[in-house]
């Protein structure tokens, strides 16, 4: 156990430290066993689930691009059941805290997913995905209206009382009316950067290179974009902000501190080095003996304009 | 096909690098002792320490083992440059750190049963193939009377020959241009030997429409076949599900190289 300097509070979720693992990254946590003491993380997001088993997008889903990679796996899941029975009890055996990010073609299934989750003690809170399209308005991402935004999240904070984090799509004209808009709505933590929507070309073929046309880009390439998000949004709402976006090292992850992120998720670096939240985690530790800070809050929102 | 050994995650250090032809390379990286498990088929990633560009890990087949005193000290990955990725690795010399990763996914099945071999190798498919035979001979089956049909576009791509040689078994080779061997394609030859000599397996790497011709061949002559795919990938650990390729016949569902091969089951496979 690190002392009690790296603690932070994520909106009702103690972490003993702030470097969880971004949803999609991590799968269910086992993936890493072998590699990595998950007892170390401050908390693991699973992979995002859906009421129903999902098989995701065809082949090819990814492709490297410049300081990045363009993703279009489509959420494959094996279902939010499937995950109680056979997930479940591994990630019991671990301190680290336990979140399920959710996601939904309609707000029932949104809320859906929230009952039932609101029944497993061994979860520690839900993190919803509002990328998603909503089927009953033509597709378009819950996360992209404040109005549908703050319909998913009143749904689901009403079948729930575990601690709520919402994740943002970065893919908005204005990233803090939605923020303000799901801290209305009874968030109790707002994530973000979810993926920015993008697109590569085969141009010997004149064919998209993803099956699904578009993807969603992360790692290093979308660092900037997110820290001005993150920074844009902590000072405006009162709820805790989780930063995510390109942190491939224990400098970007204070960067992100220091926006304002009272922790932080760790996404496409897990695929480059599966050590590199450990190697964050004991990298802030160093910054902070370096610094002479006694707690890690002294970082956070400490930019100096 | 099976798949036991524990991954491991470790930075190796080069052992040798040097050319096999003009768009070929041979390393031998150092490693931990679980690849004394390591079955031919299956693959590591490897990521250039430090290197944002290319940012993601690079999945390579395991070409050989390197044994002393019978241990496995290290491996060898025989590699074609077709990228930023390669490039680089072309430039690292003996004593460089390189951050390994393995050894990830299935392998081929390796029997006592299967007496008559037919190993087809596509390009640096060839690669696995030569671990595979590696491992047979060790399991004490003679591939004297199996064959290799090899194929690649020039004969630059015709790897390993003299190393099939050493097993004692017919070799077959095929190119684009005729350069070397048959002109044409691998099948060719191949489909030839099957009639005159049914084997008990017949095992392929190669680019997709080599895998495909071998299984449409396998499959109409009732033979078992295993076909090993290569894909693009980020994490080789089953976390990110990018690596999916065509669905099961069974199950209907996507298969992913690097949890469920990437050695499969060609009557299984849907192309």
């Amino acid at each position: 156990m690190r002392d009690r300097k790296f603690c932070v509070d994520i909106g009702g979720v103690d972490l003993k430290n702030p470097v969880m693992t971004a949803s999609g990254t991590f799968g269910y946590g086992r993936e890493f066993d072998e590699l990595i003491d998950l007892n170390q993380l401050g908390g693991i997001i699973v992979k995002g689930l859906s009421l129903l088993p999902s098989p995701g997008n065809p082949p090819p889903r990814i492709i490297e691009t410049p300081c990045g990679m363009l993703n279009a796996i489509g959420l494959e899941n094996i279902g939010i059941e499937a995950f109680v029975n056979e997930k479940l009890s591994f990630l019991k055996n671990f301190s680290t805290p336990i979140f399920i990010n959710i996601y939904g073609k309609t707000v029932d299934e949104y809320a859906d997913l929230a009952s039932r989750i609101d029944e497993l003690d061994d979860v520690a809170g839900l993190e919803v995905n509002i990328s998603c399209p909503n089927v009953k308005a033509g597709g378009i991402a819950f996360g992209v209206g404040c109005d549908a935004a703050a319909e998913v999240v009143e749904s689901v904070r009403k079948r729930t009382s575990k601690p709520l984090m919402v994740k943002l799509s970065p893919n908005v004209t204005d990233i803090v009316e939605i923020a303000k808009s799901v801290e209305g709505a009874g968030a109790d933590s707002i994530s973000l950067i979810n993926t920015i929507t993008g697109m590569m070309i085969d141009i010997a073929k004149r064919r998209p290179v993803l099956a699904n046309i578009t993807g969603g880009l992360s790692g290093p390439a979308i660092k900037p974009v997110a820290l001005r998000m993150v920074w844009q949004v902590a000072r405006e709402v009162k709820i805790p902000v989780i930063g995510i976006g390109g942190i491939m090292n224990a400098e970007d992850a204070i960067a992100f501190l220091i926006a304002g992120a009272t922790a932080v998720q760790v996404g496409t670096a897990n695929f480059v080095n599966p050590r590199a939240t450990i190697d964050i985690i004991e990298g802030i530790d160093s910054f902070m003996a370096k610094e002479n800070l006694d707690q890690v809050g002294d970082l956070i929102g400490s930019i100096r304009i | 096909m099976k798949s036991f050994a524990q991954k491991h995650q470790k930075i190796a250090k080069v052992i040798w690098n040097k050319p096999e032809s003009h768009a070929d390379f041979r390393i031998g990286l150092t490693c931990s002792s679980v690849y004394e498990n390591a079955l031919p088929g299956q693959f590591v990633t490897l990521h250039l320490p430090g290197n944002m560009t290319p940012l993601l890990r690079r999945p390579f087949s395991i070409h050989r083992l390197i044994k002393e005193n019978k241990h496995v000290i290290g491996i060898e990955i025989l590699y074609k440059v077709v990228g930023g990725f390669t490039e680089k690795l072309t430039r690292a010399i003996t004593g460089d750190p390189i951050d390994l990763l393995g050894p990830i996914g299935n392998g081929f099945t390796v029997s006592k049963k299967f007496k008559k071999i037919a190993l087809v190798g596509g390009g640096i498919g060839i690669a696995p193939l030569v671990f595979l035979a590696d491992a047979i001979t060790e399991n004490g089956v003679c591939l004297s009377d199996s064959i290799a049909c090899l194929g690649g576009r020039t004969s630059d791509d015709i790897l390993c020959k003299s190393v099939f040689k050493s097993f004692d078994l017919t070799i077959r080779t095929t190119t684009d241009d005729g350069s070397e061997g048959e002109q044409g394609l691998v099948t060719r030859p191949l489909e030839k030997w099957i009639t005159s000599h049914r084997p008990d397996m017949v095992y392929a790497c190669g680019p997709m429409p080599m895998l495909r011709a071998v299984a449409d061949i396998a499959n109409k002559n009732e033979l078992p076949c295993e076909i090993s795919i290569e894909t693009i990938m980020a994490c080789g650990l089953g976390a990110c599900l990018g690596c999916a390729v065509n669905k099961n016949k069974t199950t209907g569902k996507y298969q992913h190289v690097c949890i469920d091969g990437p050695v499969f089951d060609a009557k299984t496979h849907i192309f």
